[in-house]
């Protein structure tokens, strides 16, 4: 088996470049430059940076592989690599629970990875039989396989490689890693893997799998459409409770990918292209987000939101970015959040299906309770009042920091843009194989059109509030029960506690109560379940000789006696 | 130029430097100098054998010039020594990490007094090891057993604190019963074959339908080298034994002395000797299938690191059985393959808690933490290692795992390589208790003014780890045509992989 040298002197017969992956490509270049250039000014001062800058190089490195691989076998081997430097990269982080989250993103995607592998060996046992030996299965192709769904095993091995999808995606139920590495992991990383790279690759590989290995049925859809829908709700539920926003924006980046999987379970171009669609926003403004809280974390040095406020007077720019990308994750008009979010709509009306209203519904409520939780988080972090941390915080923000304010810049810019220009970029080019020829844009919205009148009202709106304010406007402090709100700093309004009532309603609050208790996390679970076995068997090792020896005789008798 | 009168020096060379180490005790550094220099003879002997041979040769050599004679029908009458394929693959792996071993118990060994002692076991066990690898004598097996046996009784008990000398009475105890049940069975095999070669055991066994005997042997030998192999339910006595002893012992029983004495043996009779048996096929499937799920998950329970890692011994050695289990060329080449990854990383790992040892003077991972950012170079082999056990790619336990759940599949054993895949699972959990206690987070407070250990002991794991990382690459054709394939064409046929 001349695998490894094949590899090397024939990158043909492995590696092949397609529209979908050059895009990806295209995106993930983009996020690595942006990273470094973040990078920068974030993680100054932190011990062994060559390793921090070589995993980064290495990610990238394998990413593209990833991208570009055509067997299952090499993109496996560099799949796996990537979660590794995950973990890696999350133990640069300066928390105490740095190491507990490492260690679970390592477990869930490592364990997805044995999952991964076991689907491909079932895909190339139930196309070959097992006939072609190993070599065989180091060459087995990812695409035209034309798998139907109609065994067991069939189903596990999708269900497999969809879980692998699952968990470096960071779709329920694989994604409790997430909102930890998010909380624990410096901001660059969180803003590469989980909020960029790893959202490509898991969609990526879940579209590829869905639609190229794999001959769908609706059954198999609507499994999807339902772990979507689930993962959009529930996760932008735990956000809204959240009180630290590195976690708060890590159950986004969880919501969010629901949107991507629920259209690639409607299984019609126009959903698929909108997922792919939404994947890329998504990397694009979860990225900004990230970047403009890890700003704001630098700032200040912290994350809990209860002791930040008030932050926009001194950090326009970054508000402004953050502003952008909250407003595109929530789906507002004409952002890129929206774009996508319209064609999933139209994709999830065209699925069929006797329950399309419930994934409707799922989507639209999800991207209203998105919008709802950003309020929450824009108000706490940049408007209010200033707390004491924000005050002594503003005081030492001194020059305009490029490292930061390049990237967010060019993020924020993008979100507009890519709203605007939607309806003009020709996806069945660019998503190709996955989007055949003769797609088009569906509905009647033209962001263009929208975003011009859109404008045209905003400055019509100005020019009624400069007008207003020329003539008879007055200017007062703000009133709160007769006091001057500026002399009492205890009476500062936050937005932490928006969403305590959500919290506090019947049957949401078991919930939140359970999920608390980690009740829904299935590392956990497997864990505690693992662990009550060994506590049993671990009883049974109680170093007394004669029990031992009581083992090893009823060992022999039971080997002898079926034997004979 | 291979010389076949080479091969009873595998044996010879060790012993004789266990007794010149015992004979030149006085002399501070002696005793060190002959454990390297025997461990590395031998190693290099084996490579010679590997490198300049063609791949899959056979040698054979009479001890005494006791060959067959026309009186007994031209049976082998003397102990005859036999070096093929799967022989010289074991040797190498053996002495490999005997080598690694020895040069890191220099530094390791200086804090315990008697150390030509240390030296003197350390190399019995290795000559008994060596000879159990390449006799071709089942009596004469059973003697070497024994040597190497009796030695790693000796060695666990080194520290000759109240742990050890339980953990070693108990190790004794059973490793005696095991010991018996398998004179047993070369008695049995004796009186109806007429020979203990195993060459003309074969023979005679061939073609003929087993008798009830030869079956109540099967259960005798499996329990017995079941025992030495640790697989579940005869494992009891390992995870006592394997932390008692000093760091270097314990990466040699784990790394290799329960493969030499219990797996090789195994593979060796019941796939060389007796034609793999169906029964025997399944009997090993559902053992290694139980010592898998036992080692795994009580090893998630342990917090003393050793005992961890020897829980993790018992269910690596499960993957290795199923991979025999199975039977196909390709599950043999998958446990050939395991076993070769296990004995890398499992002694670099006990290496590794013996630094740890060595600097901290702790094993309970509760009272550590932090220790890579003094601890570099410990702490960074150690992850290799627990990256290479958990099966995370490019490590090198990724390619052996991948092997034998391919094997599974592919010999339609979907129930047992989805058992597989869970347990390695399970493994990353409990791989990364090590990782997560010992070296990540914060400094204890205690520990903060502790230091790396010496450079010997340091060279030692940075080579074992190079193996974890690299040993992938014994897939490589050119690699496996002289190491692995003619391992596998002796225990089958064919060996076409």
């Amino acid at each position: 088996m001349s695998y490894l040298m094949d590899v090397l002197r024939n990158p043909d017969g492995y590696f092949a470049v397609t529209p979908l992956s050059c895009t990806c490509a295209v995106f993930a270049t983009m996020f690595f430059v942006l990273t470094m250039i973040y990078s920068f000014k974030h993680m100054k001062g932190v011990k062994g940076l060559w390793k921090y800058y070589t995993y980064l190089v290495l990610t990238y490195v394998a990413t593209l592989g990833v991208l570009f691989s055509t067997t299952f076998m090499v993109l496996m081997v560099l799949w796996g690599f990537i979660g590794f430097m995950l973990y890696l990269l999350i133990g640069f982080g300066r928390g105490d629970g740095t190491p507990d989250a490492a260690g679970k993103a390592l477990a869930i995607i490592g364990g997805t990875d044995v999952l991964l592998l076991l689907g491909i060996v079932l895909i190339w046992s139930i196309r070959y039989d097992g006939g072609t030996g190993l070599e065989g299965l180091f060459r087995l192709p990812i695409g035209n396989l034309g798998i139907k769904l109609n065994s067991t095993g069939a189903v596990i091995a999708y269900l497999c490689l969809a879980s692998a999808a699952f968990a470096k995606a960071g779709a329920m139920p694989f994604h409790t890693w997430l909102p930890e590495t998010a909380r624990n992991a410096p901001v660059p990383v969180t803003a590469f893997l989980p909020a960029s790279l790893d959202k490509i690759l898991g969609i990526y590989f879940l579209a590829k799998v869905t639609l190229e290995v794999f001959v769908m049925n609706q059954a198999m859809n609507t499994v999807l459409m339902a772990l979507g829908s689930i993962t959009i709700m529930a996760a932008v539920m735990m956000a809204l409770v959240q009180h630290d926003f590195k976690k708060l924006l890590g159950y986004h980046a969880v919501s969010q990918v629901g949107y991507m999987v629920l259209g690639i379970g409607t299984g019609n171009p126009v959903g698929i292209a909108g997922a792919l669609f939404h994947m890329f926003n998504n990397t694009i403004y979860k990225t900004g987000l990230f970047m403009a809280g890890g700003e704001v974390e630098r700032v200040t040095g912290t994350s809990d939101l209860s002791k930040l406020g008030g932050l926009a007077k001194k950090m326009p720019l970054v508000f402004a970015a953050f502003l952008v990308c909250s407003l595109s994750i929530s789906g507002v008009p004409p952002f890129n959040g929206f774009a996508s979010k319209w064609m999933l709509y139209h994709g999830i009306l065209e699925s069929g299906g006797r329950l399309w209203a419930v994934w409707l519904v799922a989507a639209m409520l999800g991207s209203a309770l998105t919008l709802a939780s950003f309020m929450k988080l824009v108000h706490a972090i940049f408007l209010g009042q200033p707390s004491e941390l924000s005050e002594k915080a503003m005081r030492k923000i001194g020059k305009i920091n490029f490292s930061t304010m390049i990237p967010l810049a060019v993020l924020s810019f993008l979100c507009i843009v890519l709203g605007i220009l939607a309806w003009k970029i020709p996806f069945d080019d660019y998503f190709r194989p996955e989007i055949g020829p003769g797609f088009a844009m569906p509905g009647i919205w033209h962001s263009g059109i929208v975003a011009v009148v859109m404008i045209l009202g905003f400055l019509a709106g100005y020019l009624v509030y400069m007008a207003g304010t020329l003539k008879n406007a007055r200017e007062v402090a703000p009133f709160v029960g007769g006091e001057t709100l500026e002399d009492h700093p205890d009476m500062r309004v936050s937005g932490v506690e928006f969403y305590r009532t959500i919290k506090n309603l019947g049957f949401l609050k078991s919930m939140y109560s359970l999920a608390e208790k980690q009740f829904f996390d299935l590392y956990e679970v497997l864990q505690k379940t693992a662990r009550a076995f060994g506590i049993i068997l671990s009883f049974m090792h109680n170093g007394v000789l004669s029990r031992y020896f009581l083992w090893f005789l009823a060992g022999l008798v039971v080997l002898c006696v079926v034997l004979v | 130029m291979i010389n076949e009168g080479m091969i009873p020096l595998f044996v010879a060379v060790p012993l004789a430097g266990a007794f010149l180490a015992a004979l030149f005790k006085r002399l501070g550094w002696i005793p060190d100098l002959l454990g390297v220099l025997a461990s590395l003879f031998s190693f290099c002997l084996s490579l010679h054998f590997i490198l300049d041979t063609a791949p899959g040769a056979s040698f054979a050599v009479n001890v005494g010039g006791w060959g067959s004679f026309p009186e007994v029908m031209g049976k082998v009458v003397g102990i005859r020594l036999v070096l093929d394929g799967f022989t010289v693959f074991m040797l190498a792996i053996v002495n490999f990490v005997a080598l690694w071993v020895s040069i890191y118990a220099v530094g390791y060994m200086k804090r315990y007094t008697g150390r030509w002692q240390f030296y003197t076991l350390f190399l019995l066990m290795l000559a008994g090891m060596n000879g159990v690898l390449i006799t071709g004598d089942m009596f004469n097996m059973y003697v070497f057993i024994e040597i190497a046996s009796i030695a790693s009784y000796a060695l666990v008990a080194f520290g000759v604190g109240k742990r050890e000398l339980e953990a070693s009475f108990k190790y004794a105890v059973m490793g005696g019963m095991a010991s018996l049940l398998i004179l047993l069975a070369v008695v049995f095999l004796y009186a109806s074959t007429g020979t203990l070669n195993m060459g003309d055991m074969r023979e005679i066994l061939s073609g003929t339908h087993y008798s009830g005997l030869v079956y109540l042997v099967f259960g005798l030998l499996l329990t017995g080298f079941g025992l030495k192999a640790a697989l579940v339910p005869f494992h009891a006595w390992l995870p006592d034994a394997h932390p008692s002893a000093p760091a270097p012992i314990s990466a040699m029983l784990s790394g290799v002395l329960i493969k030499a004495l219990g797996v090789y043996t195994i593979a060796r009779i019941f796939f060389d000797v007796f034609g793999f048996p169906h029964q025997v096929s399944i009997i090993l499937l559902v053992l290694a299938a139980i010592s898998m799920g036992v080692g795994a998950l009580v090893a998630l329970r342990q917090w003393d690191m050793k005992r961890l890692l020897a829980y993790s011994s018992i269910s690596q050695v499960g993957y290795i059985m199923l991979g025999f289990g199975i039977g196909t060329p390709l599950g043999v080449m998958g446990a050939l393959f395991h076993l070769f990854n296990h004995s890398m990383f499992k002694s670099l790992l006990f290496l590794a808690s013996g630094a740890v040892e060595y600097s901290t003077g702790t094993r309970n991972m509760k009272e550590m933490g932090g220790l890579n950012r003094k601890m570099p170079v410990t702490g960074g082999t150690a992850l290799a290692g627990a990256m290479s056990l958990a099966g995370i790619p490019p490590f090198a336990g990724f390619w052996s795992k991948l092997v034998i759940i391919v094997a599974a599949v592919q010999a339609h054993h979907m129930k047992l390589a989805a058992w597989a895949a869970l347990m390695s699972i399970i493994t990353i959990v409990y791989v990364f208790r090590i990782t997560r206690y010992a070296f990540l987070g914060e400094l204890k407070e205690k520990l903060a003014g502790i230091k790396e250990v010496p450079l010997l002991m340091r060279v030692s794991l940075i080579i074992l780890a190079l193996a974890c990382i690299l040993g992938g690459l014994v897939l490589l054709p050119q690699v496996r045509k002289m190491f692995l394939s003619p391992a596998v064409r002796v225990l089958i046929g064919m060996g076409g992989v």
